[in-house]
């Protein structure tokens, strides 16, 4: 069975339609990347599969792991294994990281029926986690990103990533603005996570982070619609060409 | 003045009040300016949006006996009864402001709290002013507070009580902080559908340190007037406070710093949160007087409305005579920050957990600066409860 099907997906943002018919369909193991030029509805899809309600969904279904995506409160999606990175992590101030998180590991494990952790463990737990994303030790006592750098803001969400054991993980453009370490921090981060259990959805505008996470598919989305699939072998061709020639194309067709 | 008219302008106010034989000089000058001025309405710009003068056009009547106001026992500190005219009364306000003339007209006996010189009080004072009135009762209680020289003493104040939403109890308290001494006050407002109106009049010495912090969680009317007189040089205070307001409740904060002497720090933060058709005033002035050089004062108001129907009333003020200060205010009245609240939901946590996170973190910036740990729990308790309401 597939972890996540989404079908004739279609979405609109203050009255304009930004995804027109969206397939994808991501089975467990897998890495999807989604790449595509500006406008072409990347970061919509992300929004709507997480449940933001600036997105109205206008048709389509969405089947993540046997249950109704589209019908679930973003909390009841997260809870359920969908976790998205954001491409703009917001700033909390006065909310610490480690409060953040035990909250939220907490409703995730009551949910998937795990026993609470101790105050102990759970700090171990994090710290564990933080190496991951080599995060400094004092990340539990900073409010949430809240003065942190743009690389910092995206290793964080990996951090979270790693603490919340997501089965489908959405990194929405985790790669933008990166330098070339925070980008090698974070591919390295979310490979350690990849399992033959869990799948990630990389939507990305360069072809550079597919070097550090090499996805199994590459899709490429255009006004709304994925117009191209195929392997790692495409993303090259769009890093060499660029995307006029998918435009030229479907012109044509 | 005869005492026939002085209980003609009482009675007027308060049926059956009159003044008690104690006091006589400050109660006098008190109903001097009660006679000259009267209970405020809305067009004393002090009182535009607060209408007292309704509950005592409806009637009120003195209430002897209760509000009883009851102290923990501290190690070392003195706590009593008091009827002694040298200290009680001598900040003046009884000449300034109309609810304060009314208290010293008709109080008892004044709490008097008194930390000796050199003396620091280990462990904290506890006050609890009851609120057992009934409609159309009438209370005054007065708290005087004294650390002499080199003294420090924290304090917390509890008002408590159901209420009833016609009663009013008319508090003051007066503190003099003497020269280096240190002062946490710490006053927690919850009286239910009571109305409740505080004077808390401060007077700060030479390197004194006074810090309050008011929080205020329920009561059908909450007026708090607040006035700090820094009258020695390197005086350091903190005065906050944090509001939590639903429908059917008015709370009102007006607090006054005034800055006579050079070399002062003060800070003010004010924060609340406001729902349902809730109302909130907040008016803060901070006096920098032509001789204060070096002043740093800073203020800030900072409201979150969680409804259409709630409105919040924010004035800050700063007049600034001096030349060489850093001072500055700001104010701002908003919404709940939208896509914080996604970003949590994102992460597992449901709509009231992520409201419940961002708003206790918006509280923290006046709760850390209350000292017990204890203390901050519990108020974190009652401020999960009253968002639970509000929501």
């Amino acid at each position: 069975m597939s972890l996540l099907s989404i079908k004739n997906l279609k979405a609109r943002v203050e009255d304009k339609d930004i995804l027109k018919g969206f397939n994808l369909t991501v089975n467990p193991g897998e890495v999807h990347a989604i790449m595509g030029p500006n406008g072409s509805g990347k970061s919509t899809l992300a929004s709507v599969l997480a449940g933001n309600e600036n997105y109205e969904v206008t048709g389509g279904e969405v089947d993540f792991n046997g249950k109704d995506l589209l019908d679930m409160a973003p909390e009841e999606r997260a809870r359920e294994g969908l976790f998205l990175a954001f491409q703009y992590p917001v700033e909390i101030p006065g909310v610490s990281n480690v409060n953040f998180m035990k909250n939220a590991v907490a409703e995730v494990r009551k949910h998937r029926g795990l026993e609470q952790l101790e105050a102990k463990d759970f700090l171990a737990f994090m710290r564990e986690k933080q190496q991951l994303v080599e995060l400094s030790g004092n990340l539990a006592g900073r409010s949430v990103n809240e003065g942190f750098s743009g690389g910092e803001k995206k290793r964080n969400e990996i951090f979270q990533m790693a603490m919340l054991d997501p089965k489908l993980a959405i990194l929405d453009e985790t790669d933008s603005g990166l330098d070339i370490d925070a980008l090698r921090i974070v591919a390295s981060g979310v490979n350690k996570l990849r399992t033959k259990d869990n799948a990630f959805v990389v939507i990305t505008h360069y072809q550079r982070l597919l070097d550090y996470i090499v996805p199994d598919f590459v899709h490429v989305l255009y006004n709304g619609r994925i117009v191209r699939s195929g392997t790692k072998e495409l993303a090259l061709e769009l890093e060499e060409k660029g995307y006029d020639w998918i435009k030229e194309e479907l012109a044509e067709a | 003045m005869s005492e026939a008219m002085t209980t003609s302008i009482l009675s007027d106010l308060v049926a059956g009040a009159k003044s008690p034989a104690n006091f006589s000089s400050i109660r006098s000058e008190a109903e001097v300016f009660l006679a000259e001025n009267g209970i405020p309405s809305k067009k004393h710009e002090d009182w535009k949006y607060t209408n007292i003068k309704r509950l005592f056009d409806n009637g009120l009547s003195l209430a002897s006996g209760k509000c009883a106001i009851s102290h923990s026992d501290v190690p070392g500190l003195e706590v009593s009864w008091s009827d002694d005219e040298t200290l009680i009364g001598s900040s003046g306000i009884h000449r300034k402001e109309a609810l304060a003339a009314l208290n010293t007209s008709v109080f008892g006996k004044a709490l008097v709290v008194r930390v000796k010189k050199g003396t620091h009080i280990n462990g904290e004072l506890l006050l609890n002013q009851e609120m057992d009135l009934l409609e159309g009762e009438f209370a005054a209680t007065r708290v005087l507070i004294v650390l002499e020289e080199n003294a420090s003493l924290k304090c917390q104040y509890h008002f408590t009580g159901s209420g009833n939403e016609s009663s009013l109890l008319d508090h003051v308290t007066e503190v003099i902080v003497g020269k280096n001494a240190r002062l946490e006050l710490n006053f927690v407002q919850g009286i239910g559908r009571g109305n409740l109106m505080t004077t808390t009049e401060v007077s700060c010495e030479r390197d004194a340190n006074f810090t309050t912090n008011c929080i205020q969680l329920s009561g059908k009317l909450l007026r708090n007037n607040l006035n700090i007189r820094l009258k020695g040089e390197n005086v350091e205070t903190h005065l906050n406070g944090f509001y939590m307001i639903n429908s059917n409740e008015l709370f009102d904060n007006h607090t006054h710093v005034d800055h006579l002497v050079p070399n002062c720090n003060s800070n003010e933060t004010y924060r609340g949160i406001l729902s349902g058709n809730g109302s909130g005033v907040f008016n803060g002035k901070v006096f920098v007087h032509r001789d204060a050089q070096k002043t740093n004062g800073y203020q800030s108001n900072n409201n979150i409305l969680l409804s259409d129907d709630a409105t919040m009333n924010s004035k800050p003020e700063l007049e600034i005579y001096a030349d060489d200060v850093k001072c500055s205010h700001g104010s701002t009245t908003g919404q709940l920050d939208e896509d914080a609240v996604f970003y949590l939901r994102a992460r597992g946590l449901d709509e009231f957990g992520a409201t419940a996170l961002l708003l206790t973190a918006f509280a923290s910036e006046v709760l850390n600066s209350i000292s017990n740990e204890e203390l901050r729990n519990t108020l974190e308790l009652k401020i999960q409860a009253k968002l639970k309401e509000m929501r």
